[in-house]
């Protein structure tokens, strides 16, 4: 890698606290330049830590990382020159307004003075902040917070940018304008962006790539329709008209593969032949006599990657809110 | 270099501008110093007239000396509050990502500490001398004077932010306030050294304080300050919290701003 190179490559990067768990260990992973790497997992899986040392903001305990060709260990401030960073908990003065904030920015990053200004307001514009640009950002929303921070991460036009949960605590409608924006900065402008996130859909929507981390592992890596190829199989969720008829219905279901996950008055099955078994399920819960209420075909998600690969489920799909549960792994119903 | 005084500059720029124009940061270090003032040289003038208090410009100039220093100390202090501040809401990660060398990033709440003071001193001496107060030195122990006052309100952001850097917390306020605090009030604040006994005496006596407090009154009353003390006191105390300050950015550092 030469240092014209906006990637990022890490080899058995390990971070141990003093008193907890060792938070990453022994990662290793690749992203091209121009790529959008969405690295998914649940809270305290470890992708917060990993990106405050890719950032930078933490040393390793051990191993290696190489962030737009330089050494995040002995070239700390070229790293930090190439990276805008907007991490999980978007770090605001709420007594500045967003065009002081890009002020500070601006300077703290070492935009020439003259092109300072113009810069602030081209992308306060962008990210739709123009009309709020002379209000304490004490006063924005959350999903201003948010653009803001972006806009921040932006001003010295990194070659690779590092999202930590960005869309956490948003709206749908201010999610999506966020992933077209990040999209849109990968793909017209070239910038590498490596995003956390405990949200499938997000990765699914956004990320070229996805690695999984669990317990500060990465357990698996892949396109996400790779990953979901891997799975394979679809599966098939019953919901029984009689809900005592559950156990039997899921007796009959596993005739034909293995049970999933479903929720708690329903049963799945992970199906072995495919779509192609689903008119003998049909005719075999017919012959045993229990009535149908409704039947739904999944066909492979990221949630069943992550739920192959860790044996849990990730709680996707929900409404984010502001104060995200600490815990939103939960053990699947049937494995 | 050009990046250092980027950041330093972008650092002052912002806690300056927030002291400027927010009255709850500013009308409390302006009114502090002058109740200050206003209370021990109004109320205590009588001290002045206790044998053996021979300090010729008069109590309201003995007394402003005080409030001077206190002043420049806890414009210091504060300034430390708003570091920890920073670092607990993680505003300091967003300066942290943006310094190549972040000890750029220290001299920047230097900086604006000594505004800080400057602006309130200001006041301070605008206010003291309508109220009569004698000021009996020349130019050169007004030089004298104001170089003390901002070697005290240096040494005092220095120990602030040593304190702020490592505890990364705004609860760590009492432990950036108290010993400033005891170190002024234990240095001879009300009468001279001489007026003082038993044991509060024995502490003024070696209260690195008062040998910075005592020159600052000569260079007052234009008397001779006893330069070869203060000025190796005030370099110790400042080079000591650099070495703490500095220690303290490393451990910010190492853990993850």
């Amino acid at each position: 890698m030469t240092s014209d190179d906006n990637g990022i490559e890490v080899g058995g990067l390990v971070r141990d606290f003093k008193k907890g768990p060792r938070a990453v260990d022994g990662i290793d992973l690749s992203v091209a330049p121009g790529e959008i790497y969405g690295f998914l997992g649940p809270n305290g899986a470890g992708k917060s830590t990993t990106v405050l040392m890719l950032t930078t903001l933490l040393p390793p305990t051990d191993g290696t990382a190489r962030v737009a060709g330089h050494d995040i260990r002995r070239e700390g401030a070229r790293v930090r020159a190439a990276i805008g960073v907007a991490l999980q908990e978007a770090a605001l003065d709420p007594l500045l307004t967003g065009r002081e904030h890009m002020r500070l920015q601006t300077a703290l990053q070492g935009v020439p003075r003259r092109e300072r200004a113009a810069r602030g307001d081209e992308l306060l514009t962008r990210m739709g902040l123009a009309d709020a640009a002379g209000r304490r950002v004490g006063g924005y929303s959350g999903g201003m917070k948010r653009r803001l921070d972006l806009a921040l991460a932006l001003v010295h036009r990194p070659r690779v940018l590092f999202l930590d949960e960005p869309t956490t605590g948003l709206d749908p409608s201010s999610r999506s304008e966020l992933w077209r924006e990040v999209a849109r900065l990968a793909r017209e402008d070239g910038v590498t962006v490596f995003l956390t996130t405990q949200y499938l859909e997000e990765a699914d929507v956004l990320a070229d790539r996805v690695g999984i981390i669990e317990a500060g592992r990465l357990v698996a890596e892949g396109a996400p329709e790779t990953l979901k190829a891997q799975i394979g199989r679809p599966a098939l969720e019953v919901v029984p008209r009689d809900a005592l008829q559950r156990d039997a219905l899921a007796e009959v279901l596993e005739r034909f593969g293995s049970a999933a996950a479903a929720p708690p008055h329903a049963a799945a099955v992970r199906l072995s032949r495919g779509n192609d078994a689903l008119a003998d399920v049909v005719r075999a819960l017919d012959a045993a006599g229990i009535a149908i209420a409704d039947f739904q075909l999944h066909a492979p998600s990221l949630d069943d990657v992550f739920l192959a690969k860790t044996g849990k489920q990730l709680v996707s799909g929900e409404e984010p809110d502001e104060q995200a549960p600490a815990d939103r792994v939960t053990e699947p119903v049937a494995s | 270099m050009r990046r250092f005084g980027q950041v330093t500059g972008a650092v002052w720029w912002r806690a300056t501008h927030t002291f400027l124009t927010n009255p709850q940061f500013l009308l409390p270090s302006i009114m502090f110093p002058l109740f200050f003032f206003t209370a021990f040289a109004g109320g205590l003038s009588s001290l002045g007239d206790v044998p053996g208090f021979d300090f010729p410009s008069g109590y309201t100039a003995f007394q402003f000396c005080f409030v001077l220093l206190q002043a420049s100390a806890f414009g210091g202090v504060f300034t430390g509050f708003g570091i920890a501040s920073d670092f607990e809401n993680g505003f300091a990660r967003r300066l942290m990502l943006g310094a190549p060398n972040r000890t750029a990033i220290l001299v920047g709440y230097l900086l604006t500490a000594l505004t800080r003071a400057a602006i309130v001193l200001c006041v301070v001496t605008i206010v003291a001398l309508l109220g009569g107060m004698a000021f009996d030195g020349g130019p050169l122990d007004v030089f004298g004077m104001l170089a003390l006052a901002v070697i005290v309100s240096l040494a005092a952001t220095l120990f602030a932010a040593g304190v702020a850097l490592r505890a990364r917390t705004i609860q760590a306020g009492p432990a950036m306030q108290m010993p400033v605090f005891l170190a002024l009030f234990l240095a001879p604040v009300y009468v001279p050294l001489d007026l003082l006994s038993g044991w509060v005496q024995t502490v003024a006596r070696f209260n690195p304080v008062t040998p910075l407090m005592e020159a600052t009154r000569a260079f007052v009353s234009g008397g001779d300050a006893d330069i070869a003390l203060a000025a190796p006191v005030a370099a110790g105390l400042v080079l000591l919290f650099a070495a703490w300050a500095l220690r303290g950015l490393r451990r910010a550092e190492a853990a993850g701003g």
